[in-house]
C-alpha cells in the first residue's frame, strides 16, 4: 500500500505494529460490517484454519443467541436485539430518556445482519467446523452515557431533527467514525479523489483486485487500519467507549481461553480492523454493566431498515446491491462485480420503466460501458457503486436529477436497498407477549399482513363479532405503540363512523422488536395494554382531556376492568383541571363514548355524570378566554364551537343557560375584537342576539373614534370563525353595515381593515360568499341574478346583456369616492 | 515557467484566443507527461484531459519551445469534479454530450476546453438559433459553381460537422433547443450511423465520419420547453447538467480567477482586491438564494445571477475604474455596476435589491465599514435608477 505524502505517518513503526500482531499466536481476522468480500475471506480464513474457538466482537450477554442465529431456519436479513431497562435509576436519566421520571428508561440496540455480514459468516462457518462461537464485546448498555442525554434535549424537542437519528446509547458501536476522522485517511481521500468513506473502502477493499488470497487481504487491512489508528485523536478514543470495549474485549478473549482450556493459536478473533491494536498491556479492568432488566433475542429485520442507518456503522448503504455482489462472489464468478452492476444496471431500468421513464436494453448498455470507463478515469479496475450511479445519471436522465431525473433516482434507490425482510427460526421460542400476539393474529385472520412490505386496508363494522374483536385488538396494539396499525384518519378517527372503523395495516421490522421491548409490560397484549394505559393515565393524572381519552381508549380496547377504574381517575381529572381546552377536550371524548355506550349496552348513567360535569367545568373557564394569546385564538374558538354544538344537538341535556350566560359575560369583559366577535358570534347562532343586532354593532365601528374604528375587521373575522349560518339570515343588513363602515373608512383606515375583512370572508363557503356577493349586487341596484344565469353564455345576445351590464357597474362605480 | 499568454503566441493581435491557444503550453505539457494511451485520435487520454479542466496541484517538467520548464496546470472548471469525468466519459463513448444548465455557469466553457484539450481544436462551432437551417448543420454548395459545374465534391461547402466528422473531432453546437426541432433532428442520423447522405453525389454521397468524431451540445434550462429535444435525439445525447456553484469560496475563485484573465486579455492594469471580489460573489450568492448566510429572508430576483453575470460586474468596474477613475476597482464601483446586473427586464427586481440594500446592507454597514460603503453606493445608483 503506497502511503499518501503528509499523512503525518511514520509507515515502518506502522508496518512493524501491523506485522507484530499479524505474527501473534492468536489469529486475529479484522473486519467491517456487512462486507461481502470480507466475509468471503473471513470464511476462506475459517475454514483453512479450523479453529476451535472464535471470537466475535458483538454483545457478550447474547451469545446465547449464536446457536439460533445459525439455525438453518434463519434467514438473515436479522437483528441481534438487546434491550436494558434500568430499573433502579442508576444512570439518572429517568425523565430524560423516559417519558416521566417514575418510568424507568429503557435501551434498545439493534446490531443487524446480513447474509453477507462477516459475523454472521463467522458464527455459521464456526457451526459449520463445530467451532465454539462466543460474543467479546462490551454490552451496549455499558456505555450509556447519562451526559449524551443533558446536551441533546433540546435535539429531542426539536421537531426538525432527524428522526432516524438513534438516540445517545441506542445505536451500536462501530469504529469507522474513527476512520474517517483519521489524517490518515482524509489524506488519502484528498489525494486519491475519494467523496466518502464507502467509495475509499469499495476501491481499496471490496473489489478485492489486489488481494489473491485471505493472508493478502489480511495483511492489507491491518496496515490500513494501523495507519488509521496511528493517526486518530486519542481523545476521541477515550470519548466514545473504544478503550472500554477494547478492554472488556481482552478480558473477554483471555477468559474463554482460560475456560476451555485452548491455546491461542486454535483460537480466532473476528473484530473491527481497528481493535486489532488495542492496548494488550492496558490494566485498568473494564467498566462493570449497571444492573436492571436485561432483553436479548434475535428479530427479522429489513433492508430497508439497514439503509435508514445510513450514516452509522451498522449501516449499509445499498444492501440489495450488495447481496448481488455476495451471491456473485459466491459462484465464484470472474468478475462478480462487473455481474453485479449488469444485474444491478437491468433491474434499475425495469423500476424505472414501470414509472414511465423512456429505458432501453440499449440504455443498459451504455450505462455499464459508461460505468467501466468512469472506472478507469478513476483509476478502478472494474466500477463499483458510485461509478454506476453516476453512469446511470449520465446515460438515463435528461435534465436535473432531482426534476427531470426523479423517477430514475426513485428506481435506483429502490433497487439498491431491495426489499428483503428477514425469518427468524421458530425454535427460538416466542416471549409471551409476541405468542399472544401471533395467536391472536391467526384467531382474528390478521396473519397475512406479517413479513411482507405490503399495505392492508381493513373496513371493520364494529357490529360484527369478528370487526369488534379486530377494532380491539388493534385499538391496544395502538396504545402500546407496536408498528403495525394505523388508523386512518388518525387516533380521532376522523372520517370513520361510529360502527366502522377503517384500518391501514403494516408490518414493519420494529414490530416484533417492540412487542418484545412491551413484554416488560405483560405477558399479553391485553395486559400489556392496560398496563400502558394505567401508566399513561398517571402521568396525565390532571389532564381532564387526556385522561377522558385514555378511558375512550379503554372502551375502544374492550377492557371492561379498566373502564371502572379510569372512570374513577377520569372524575377526579375533571374535577380538579381547570383549563377550558382540556375540559372541551374531555366532553368531546364523553359525547364519543356516552354513543359507543348506546351501542355496546354500557352504563351510561356514569358517562354522562361526568359529561355534565366536564362541560360545567368548561363553561365556567369561558369568562377566562378573552384574553388568550393570539396563537391560541383559532383552537380557543374551535373548542367553544364544539361547547356550542353539544348544547345546540347533542343528546345529553346540558345547561344551555349556563353556556349563554357565561359567554355573555366574556363577551363583555374582553377587549379583543376577535374574541369579542367570537362570542357575538356564538350568541347569534344560539338565537339569543338577532343577526340585525350584530350588523349594527358593526355598523357602529363606522362612527368610532378611526383607533377604534380599524378593528371592525376583526370583531367580524371573530364573528365569521364561529357563525355562518346566521350571518347569512341577516346577511342584508350586514352587508348594509359593512357598507356603512367602509365608505365611513378613510384609506389609510380602510387599508387597515382591508385583510381582516377579506379574512372574514374566506372563512365562508364560496356559496354563502357568492349569496353576500347577491346582497352586494342588489344593493346597488342589479336584481336580475336568475335572468342572468339562465342565458345561454355563448350567445349574442347574452353578450350583449353582459355588455349592458358591464357598464351599469361602471357607472355606479363611478360615484364610488375610492 | 512556462506560461500560456500571448509573448510565447505568434497569433497575438486576437481578441480572445480559443483555448487550445490560449493554453497551449499546458497542454502540451500534459501531452508530453500523459502516462496514458489516449483513445483513437484524442490528443490527451482521458486522465490528463480531467487533468487539464480540473488542474494539477503541482506544475509538470516540460519542454515548451525547446525550452525546459515548469507548467502549472490551472483549473478552468470549477465545481463538481464528477461533471468533468461524467462528460469527458461520455465524449469517449458512442453517445454524444448535452450540458445543460442555467446561463452563466459555465456550460460554453467547458465545452471550449474539452474539445481543446480532446481535439485540439475548439472552433468547429455551431451557434443555433431560431434561424439555423439544416444547411448549417450539414453541407452547402457554392451556387455559382454548381450552376457551372454541377454537383461536385469540391463545389462543396462542408459544415463544421462534416469537417469534425472528417476529421475525427469534436462538433460544438450551441444552445441547441434554441433550433426548431425539425433542424435539430438533422443530428439523428449523424449520432446514430456515424455518417452523413449526401444525395447529390451519386458517386460519393456518404460522409464517413473518423474515430474520434463526438458532439458537445449546449442547452440552457431556462430555454426548456422552448424547442425540447425530440425524443430520438435525447437517447443519443447523455446529459449532464451543471449546476450552479454550490459553495462561496469556490465562486469567489472562479470570480477572481476569470476577472483577472479577462482584465489581462483586454490590457486593462487594474486589480480587484479580494474583499471585493468576495463581497461581490457573497450579494450574488444571497441575491440569487434570496437568503443570506445568517438566515436573513427575502424575495428572490427574476434575473439569473450567474457567476458569469459577476465576473461581467467586475470587469465592467475595472474598465469604468481605468477610463474614468483612478485605475482602482472600489466597492463604490462594484455596487454602481451591480444594478445593472440585478434590474434588467423586470421592474420589480428594483424593489428586491432595494429590499436587500434595506434588510441586509444597511445592518451590515453598522458594524463593516465596507458594507456601509456598498450600501450607500448601491442605494445611490438605485435611487437614480428608479
Amino acid at each position: 500500500m503506497t502511503a499518501p505524502d503528509n499523512a503525518g505517518l511514520d509507515i515502518e513503526r506502522v508496518r512493524e505494529q501491523a506485522d507484530r500482531v499479524l505474527a501473534e499466536p492468536l489469529y486475529w481476522f479484522p473486519v467491517r460490517h456487512h462486507s461481502p468480500m470480507v466475509a468471503r475471506h473471513l470464511r476462506a480464513a475459517i475454514r483453512a484454519r479450523k479453529p476451535k474457538l472464535v471470537l466475535i466482537e458483538g454483545p457478550a450477554g447474547a451469545t446465547e443467541m449464536i446457536r439460533h442465529i445459525v439455525d438453518p431456519k434463519t434467514k438473515p436479513p436479522i437483528a441481534l436485539y438487546a434491550s436494558y431497562r434500568d430499573d433502579g435509576n442508576l444512570l439518572g436519566l429517568a425523565g430524560k430518556a423516559s417519558a416521566a421520571p417514575d418510568i424507568p428508561p429503557r435501551f434498545p440496540v439493534w446490531y443487524p445482519l446480513l447474509g453477507y455480514s462477516p459475523e454472521y459468516v463467522a458464527m455459521k462457518e464456526a457451526s459449520a467446523i463445530g467451532a465454539d462461537a462466543v460474543f467479546i464485546d462490551l454490552p451496549n448498555h455499558a456505555l450509556i452515557d447519562p451526559a449524551d442525554w443533558e446536551t441533546t434535549d433540546a435535539d429531542h424537542d426539536d421537531e426538525l431533527s432527524d428522526a432516524s437519528e438513534p438516540a445517545p446509547g441506542t445505536a451500536p458501536p462501530s469504529w469507522e467514525a474513527v476512520v474517517v476522522e483519521s489524517s490518515f485517511y482524509q489524506t488519502l481521500a484528498r489525494v486519491a479523489g475519494y467523496r466518502s468513506w464507502d467509495e475509499a473502502w469499495d476501491s481499496l477493499f471490496e473489489i478485492g483486485h489486489r488481494h489473491g488470497t485471505y493472508e493478502d487481504f489480511r495483511r492489507d487491512m491491518a496496515y490500513f487500519c494501523a495507519a488509521v489508528r496511528a493517526t486518530s485523536n486519542p481523545a476521541r478514543l477515550a470519548r466514545d467507549g473504544t478503550l472500554p470495549r477494547e478492554r472488556h474485549m481482552l478480558a473477554a478473549i483471555k477468559a474463554e481461553l482460560a475456560t476451555r482450556g485452548l491455546a491461542p493459536e486454535q483460537a480466532m478473533v473476528v473484530c473491527g480492523g481497528f481493535h486489532l491494536f488495542l492496548d494488550r498491556h492496558d490494566t485498568e479492568p473494564p467498566p462493570t454493566p449497571p444492573a436492571g432488566t436485561c432483553l436479548t433475542t434475535v428479530v427479522p429485520y429489513s433492508y430497508v431498515r439497514i439503509s435508514e442507518l445510513s450514516g452509522y456503522g451498522a449501516a449499509n448503504r445499498a444492501p440489495r446491491f450488495y447481496q448481488a455482489v455476495w451471491e456473485h462472489l459466491d459462484d465464484k464468478d470472474e468478475e462478480p462485480w462487473i455481474a453485479a452492476m449488469v444485474e444491478h444496471v437491468v433491474s434499475v431500468l425495469a423500476r424505472g420503466r414501470k414509472d414511465g421513464e423512456p429505458l432501453s436494453s440499449a440504455d443498459a448498455i451504455s450505462v455499464t460501458q459508461h460505468a467501466r470507463m468512469l472506472a478507469a478515469l478513476r483509476g478502478r479496475p472494474m466500477p463499483i457503486l458510485d461509478d454506476i450511479r453516476d453512469a446511470l445519471i449520465a446515460c438515463c436522465c435528461k435534465g436535473r436529477p432531482e426534476e427531470e431525473g426523479r423517477h430514475l433516482v426513485l428506481a435506483m434507490t429502490g433497487a439498491e436497498i431491495g426489499n428483503s425482510i428477514g425469518r427468524v427460526t421458530p425454535a427460538l421460542g416466542k416471549l409471551p407477549i409476541v405468542h399472544d400476539f401471533y395467536a391472536q393474529l391467526d384467531t382474528l385472520e390478521l396473519g397475512e399482513v406479517m413479513g411482507r412490505d405490503k399495505r392492508v386496508t381493513l373496513t371493520l363494522d364494529l357490529r360484527e363479532e369478528q370487526g369488534s374483536r379486530r377494532s380491539a385488538f388493534l385499538h391496544r396494539l395502538a396504545i402500546l405503540d407496536i408498528p403495525l396499525a394505523e388508523r386512518e384518519g388518525g387516533a380521532s378517527g376522523d372520517g370513520t363512523t361510529l360502527f366502522r372503523e377503517k384500518w391501514r395495516l403494516l408490518w414493519s421490522p420494529k414490530t416484533e422488536a417492540q412487542l418484545i421491548d412491551k413484554n416488560l409490560y405483560g405477558d399479553t397484549i391485553e395486559s400489556a395494554a392496560i398496563a400502558q394505559l394505567e401508566e399513561d393515565v398517571a402521568k396525565e393524572q390532571r389532564h381532564a382531556g387526556a385522561t377522558c381519552g385514555r378511558l375512550l381508549a379503554a372502551v375502544s380496547m374492550q377492557l371492561p376492568h379498566l373502564v371502572q377504574r379510569l372512570e374513577v381517575a377520569a372524575g377526579a381529572a375533571v374535577d380538579e383541571d381547570r383549563h377550558f381546552t382540556s375540559q372541551c377536550e374531555a366532553l368531546v371524548h364523553l359525547l364519543v363514548l356516552d354513543r359507543l355506550a348506546l351501542q355496546r349496552d354500557l352504563g351510561r348513567a356514569a358517562i354522562e355524570a361526568l359529561a355534565t360535569r366536564s362541560y360545567a367545568r368548561a363553561c365556567l373557564a369561558i369568562t377566562d378566554l378573552g384574553s388568550v394569546p393570539v396563537d391560541q385564538q383559532e383552537s380557543t374558538i374551535g373548542h367553544l364551537k364544539s361547547l356550542a354544538e353539544a348544547v345546540l344537538g347533542g343528546d345529553l341535556d346540558l345547561d344551555r343557560t349556563l353556556f349563554v350566560d357565561q359567554v355573555k359575560q366574556a363577551a363583555v369583559s374582553t377587549e379583543v375584537p376577535f374574541m369579542q366577535g367570537a362570542f357575538a358570534g356564538i350568541l347569534t347562532e344560539l338565537r339569543e342576539i338577532d343577526p340585525n343586532d350584530l350588523a349594527a354593532r358593526v355598523a357602529a365601528f363606522a362612527t368610532s373614534h378611526p383607533a377604534k374604528m380599524v378593528l371592525a375587521g376583526e370583531f367580524l373575522d371573530g364573528a365569521f370563525a364561529v357563525s355562518k349560518t346566521s350571518m347569512l339570515l341577516g346577511a342584508e343588513a350586514l352587508v348594509g353595515a359593512i357598507d356603512t363602515l367602509l365608505r365611513a373608512a378613510p384609506w389609510d383606515d380602510f387599508m387597515v381593515l382591508l385583510p381582516k375583512v377579506r379574512n372574514a370572508f374566506e372563512r365562508l363557503h364560496e356559496r354563502q360568499r357568492l349569496a353576500f356577493a347577491d346582497r352586494v349586487a342588489a344593493r346597488y341596484g342589479l336584481t336580475e341574478v336568475e335572468q342572468i344565469s339562465e342565458l345561454p353564455a355563448t350567445s349574442t345576445e347574452a353578450a350583449a346583456y353582459l355588455a349592458t351590464i358591464d357598464a351599469r357597474v361602471a357607472a355606479i362605480m363611478k360615484d364610488w369616492t375610492f | 515557467m512556462a506560461k500560456d499568454s500571448k509573448d510565447t503566441d505568434p497569433t497575438t493581435g486576437i481578441l480572445r484566443e480559443p483555448a487550445e491557444l490560449q493554453f497551449r503550453a499546458q497542454l502540451e505539457a500534459l501531452k508530453q507527461n500523459d502516462a496514458d494511451t489516449p483513445p483513437s485520435v484524442w490528443k490527451l487520454s482521458p486522465r490528463s484531459v480531467l487533468a487539464y479542466i480540473t488542474g494539477t496541484a503541482k506544475p509538470l517538467d516540460a519542454t515548451i519551445n525547446g525550452k525546459k520548464t515548469q507548467v502549472a496546470i490551472t483549473r478552468k472548471f470549477f465545481g463538481d469534479d464528477t461533471i468533468v469525468e461524467r462528460a469527458i466519459v461520455t465524449l469517449a463513448s458512442e453517445r454524444a454530450l448535452l450540458l445543460v444548465g442555467e446561463p452563466g455557469t459555465g456550460k460554453s466553457w467547458l465545452s471550449e476546453h474539452l474539445a481543446a484539450a480532446i481535439s485540439g481544436c475548439s472552433t468547429l462551432t455551431i451557434q443555433g438559433t431560431a434561424g439555423t437551417t439544416e444547411d448549417q448543420i450539414k453541407y452547402s454548395w457554392n451556387v455559382a459553381r454548381v450552376i457551372a459545374e454541377g454537383p461536385k465534391p469540391e463545389n462543396m461547402i462542408p459544415s463544421p460537422t462534416m469537417i469534425a466528422m472528417k476529421t475525427g473531432a469534436l462538433l460544438r453546437f450551441e444552445e441547441i433547443t434554441r433550433c426548431v426541432p425539425d433542424v435539430q433532428d438533422a443530428l439523428v442520423s449523424i449520432l446514430s450511423d456515424k455518417n452523413m447522405v449526401v444525395p447529390e453525389l451519386p458517386d460519393a454521397n456518404m460522409v464517413f465520419a473518423r474515430p474520434g468524431f463526438n458532439v458537445i451540445a449546449t442547452a440552457n434550462s431556462r430555454d426548456q420547453g422552448v424547442n425540447e429535444l425530440s425524443a430520438a435525439l435525447k437517447r443519443r445525447f447523455n446529459y449532464v447538467h451543471i449546476p450552479i456553484v454550490a459553495d462561496q469560496k469556490t465562486e469567489i475563485a472562479i470570480v477572481r480567477d476569470r476577472s483577472k484573465e479577462l482584465l489581462e486579455r483586454y490590457k486593462i492594469p487594474a486589480k480587484i482586491e479580494e474583499p471585493v471580489i468576495a463581497m461581490l460573489a457573497t450579494v450574488f450568492r444571497e441575491m440569487r438564494a434570496g437568503t443570506t448566510a445568517d438566515g436573513v429572508s427575502f424575495q428572490k430576483v427574476s434575473t439569473t445571477l450567474s457567476t458569469a453575470e459577476a465576473i461581467g460586474v467586475a470587469l465592467d468596474s475595472a474598465i469604468r475604474a481605468r477610463y474614468f477613475g483612478n485605475g482602482a476597482v472600489t466597492i463604490e464601483e462594484i455596487a454602481r455596476n451591480l444594478v445593472g446586473s440585478v434590474v434588467k427586464e423586470d421592474l420589480d427586481d428594483l424593489k428586491v435589491l432595494k429590499e436587500y440594500l434595506a434588510v441586509v446592507a444597511k445592518k451590515r454597514g453598522a458594524k463593516d465599514a465596507s458594507w456601509k460603503t456598498f450600501h450607500d453606493a448601491a442605494l445611490k445608483a438605485v435611487t437614480s435608477a428608479s
